[in-house]
């Protein structure tokens, strides 16, 4: 079985000293990252290959971390230009999260309008979550109907963070997001729950690709913003395997640590287990011999 | 009131149309539904640096950083204060007889204002109200209800007791611990419905406010605890003897579920475990499960698995064994352990027969432990 890419594009000194990324480098960026996918291609013949024009495209971002910490804005924004030159119609584009409160408090403006892109959250009126449960191995939720009734092609468009329970936040386990009852998923390093909820019908069957927001890394007591050990990176992480992209995005996170003096995250019994889970429950790779990581500098 | 909106509100309050509860309804409907959540800070919980948190509440401990919550959802750590969300938040309020908790030894007929907020510190996967209990304080609707008006509510409605029930009171401490004190002021009772997954500390101060506690023992192995409950058995058993040797009223239920917690071994264990460190004169209530949850898939519990539940109880030397959720059931009645008469005739949730005077049996004169009136 062929090994699984995730490509790395990188661009020094992108964001200005306020954070704020320059958004013609992030299209270019985007543009560098859907190119390579499957090797060297067309980064709109990659986008019409993975959308189909009738689709309504999910891109599930992550505002848990408030304005410092949460996908820019400008992140979704230059994908979402994309999306449109590669032929899908603006009004099948939803930038979504849990509540409109954290979707507004990092930066993002709402808007339900029906004819062009969307910006929501799940407990905007008309909405919420599924009232019958997913029960599905150890999950029992209920989802957001974002994910489970309007979208059909979803995006993971994680931001990439240390976690004190799961080691790693990033692709995967932002669909914590898309139910009502993350809280119950935090025991045993939340293993094998990341992976057990990524394989429910909803997102497994919907789920297209991992890009993952590193331009800025919480690499050491996160998920929660702390200046001192949170890292310029400039990067963003794509990959078709959302096992193999969270698994680069915990490379990455370990050789910050490291560079720091900081001890691993297996050091600290905080090794992002469910990855392993997921590789068992065939979502994706992740052991090194099966993953090329491809690093792009623009 | 427009008849979508009273449907709306009954649901929102747990209150049946029909029930005969008709003023408490609209007494209730003049506070309106509550998007706001409080913002009280938690007691028992540690401060760390750079704004984490640990909760000691229960026996989870949870961790938390910046902008997280608990594992029960309605507790949350904001800039390194930890702040409970549901403080005089009620999500169901409801008027229920005692026997209904079950608590069949405390001011039997009597009853009870009920009430609960959202969220549970476990996640069981037989929950009967996981619509409230598995959820966040914001995914559903609740009136700002705080301590004071409660103690005014049961007293304009006759309830001489409050009930802490439905999802799981420990997650709402802060707000039954006030309104508890609120109500002994006034001369009212507190009992709380709980799964007893709390810690030491807090469940002894709980335990000055409060006059009965019932435990929910879900089952006598870790393994049970692990799989189907998320949580933990050992301080679930600590919280119990911490009950049992307090001056307030303890009574256990037992939820059988077929082949999962209902081997006579396990059931003859807890027993003995009961009468040897309780004693025999705590009342130990084996309930009929149905589907329901995630456990959809079971069986309801064959009335014979009870019988033999209490039949091992019995054996155990346990004087006051109960079998719930079969309407009828002869073992709904409290027999005296001396003369073996019936001493409390239940029908139901109905005192159809009540024969203890001055906590003694009418017919043999024999002392019977309960709170009674």
């Amino acid at each position: 079985m062929a090994n699984s890419r995730v490509i790395i594009v990188r661009k020094k000194d992108i964001s200005s000293p306020k954070g704020i990324p320059d958004l013609n480098c992030l299209v270019r960026m985007f543009k560098r990252g859907f190119s390579l996918l499957n090797g060297p291609g067309d980064y709109k013949k990659n986008l019409q290959i993975l959308f189909k024009a009738d689709d309504q495209i999910g891109i599930k971002i992550n505002t848990l971390g408030g304005k410092n910490l949460s996908t820019r804005p400008e992140v979704p924004q230059a994908l979402t230009s994309l999306l449109i030159k590669s032929g899908i119609p603006s009004k099948n584009i939803i930038t979504w999260d849990r509540t409109n409160r954290e979707l507004t408090t990092a930066g993002y403006r709402l808007n339900m309008n029906k004819k062009s892109i969307k910006i929501f959250g799940t407990d905007s009126r008309g909405l919420g979550y599924e009232q019958d449960l997913t029960s599905h191995l150890n999950i029992g939720s209920r989802f957001s109907s974002i994910q489970s009734r309007i979208v059909t092609a979803s995006i993971s468009l994680a931001i990439v963070k240390d976690h004190g329970l799961a080691g790693v936040t990033a692709g995967m386990k932002n669909y914590f997001g898309a139910i009502h009852n993350p809280n119950k998923y935090h025991d045993s390093n939340c293993n094998p729950y990341i992976a057990e909820l990524f394989s429910t019908d909803s997102i497994w069957k919907k789920h297209r690709i991992s890009i993952l927001d590193a331009l800025l890394i919480q690499y050491h007591r996160g998920p929660a913003y702390h200046s001192q050990w949170a890292a310029e990176y400039g990067a963003l992480i794509f990959s078709l395997d959302p096992v193999a992209a969270d698994f680069a995005s915990w490379q990455i996170i370990e050789e910050l640590r490291f560079a720091k003096g900081l001890p691993s995250l297996k050091e600290e019994g905080r090794e992002p287990l469910y990855l392993k889970t997921a590789e068992k429950m065939k979502l994706g790779k992740a052991s090194p011999a099966d993953i090329n990581i491809i690093r792009e500098e623009i | 009131m427009k008849r979508r909106k009273f449907i709306k509100l009954s649901a929102a309050t747990g209150t049946a149309a029909g029930s005969g509860l008709g003023p408490l309804l609209m007494d209730l409907y003049a506070f309106q539904n509550s998007s706001k959540l409080s913002k009280v800070e938690a007691k028992f919980y540690k401060k760390y640096p750079d704004r984490e948190i640990e909760c000691v509440l229960c026996p989870r401990f949870c961790k938390l950083g910046d902008k997280e919550r608990g594992y029960c959802g309605v507790r949350e750590n904001i800039d390194g204060t930890y702040y409970t969300l549901v403080y005089g938040k009620a999500c169901s309020i409801h008027v229920d007889p005692i026997e209904k908790k079950p608590l069949f030894h405390f001011l039997p007929g009597t009853p009870t204002l009920s009430i609960a907020t959202a969220g549970c510190n476990v996640n069981c996967k037989f929950c009967q109200n996981w619509e409230i209990s598995q959820v966040r304080p914001e995914q559903i609707s609740h009136i700002d209800f705080p301590p004071d008006k409660v103690v005014k509510f049961a007293q304009k409605y006759s309830c001489p007791v409050i009930a802490y029930t439905y999802s799981e009171p420990v997650v709402f401490y802060e707000y039954m611990y006030d309104t508890s004190l609120n109500a002994r002021k006034k001369g009212l009772k507190n009992v709380v419905i709980t799964g007893g997954h709390i810690n030491p500390e807090p469940l002894e101060e709980l335990i000055q406010a409060v006059d009965a506690i019932k435990i929910d023992l879900k089952a006598f192995t870790q393994d049970f605890y692990t799989k189907y409950v998320r949580g933990e058995l050992k301080p679930v058993l600590e919280a119990i003897k911490i009950i049992a040797s307090s001056s307030i009223w303890l009574e256990i239920v037992y939820l059988v579920i077929p082949t999962l917690n209902d081997n006579p071994k396990e059931l003859r264990d807890m027993c003995q475990w009961i009468a040897n460190e309780i004693g025999p004169d705590v009342p130990l209530h084996f309930s009929r499960f149905h589907p329901h949850y995630l456990l959809k898939n079971f069986p309801s519990t064959p009335v014979s698995t009870l019988e033999e539940a209490a039949d091992i109880a019995g054996k155990a030397g346990l004087n006051y064994v109960y079998i719930g959720n079969v309407p009828g059931h002869k073992a709904e009645n409290t027999y005296c352990p001396k003369c073996k008469n019936i001493i409390i005739q239940r029908q139901g949730y109905i005192i159809a027969k009540l024969k203890i005077k001055n906590g003694r049996c009418t017919y043999c004169n024999n002392r019977i432990p309960g709170i009674w009136i």
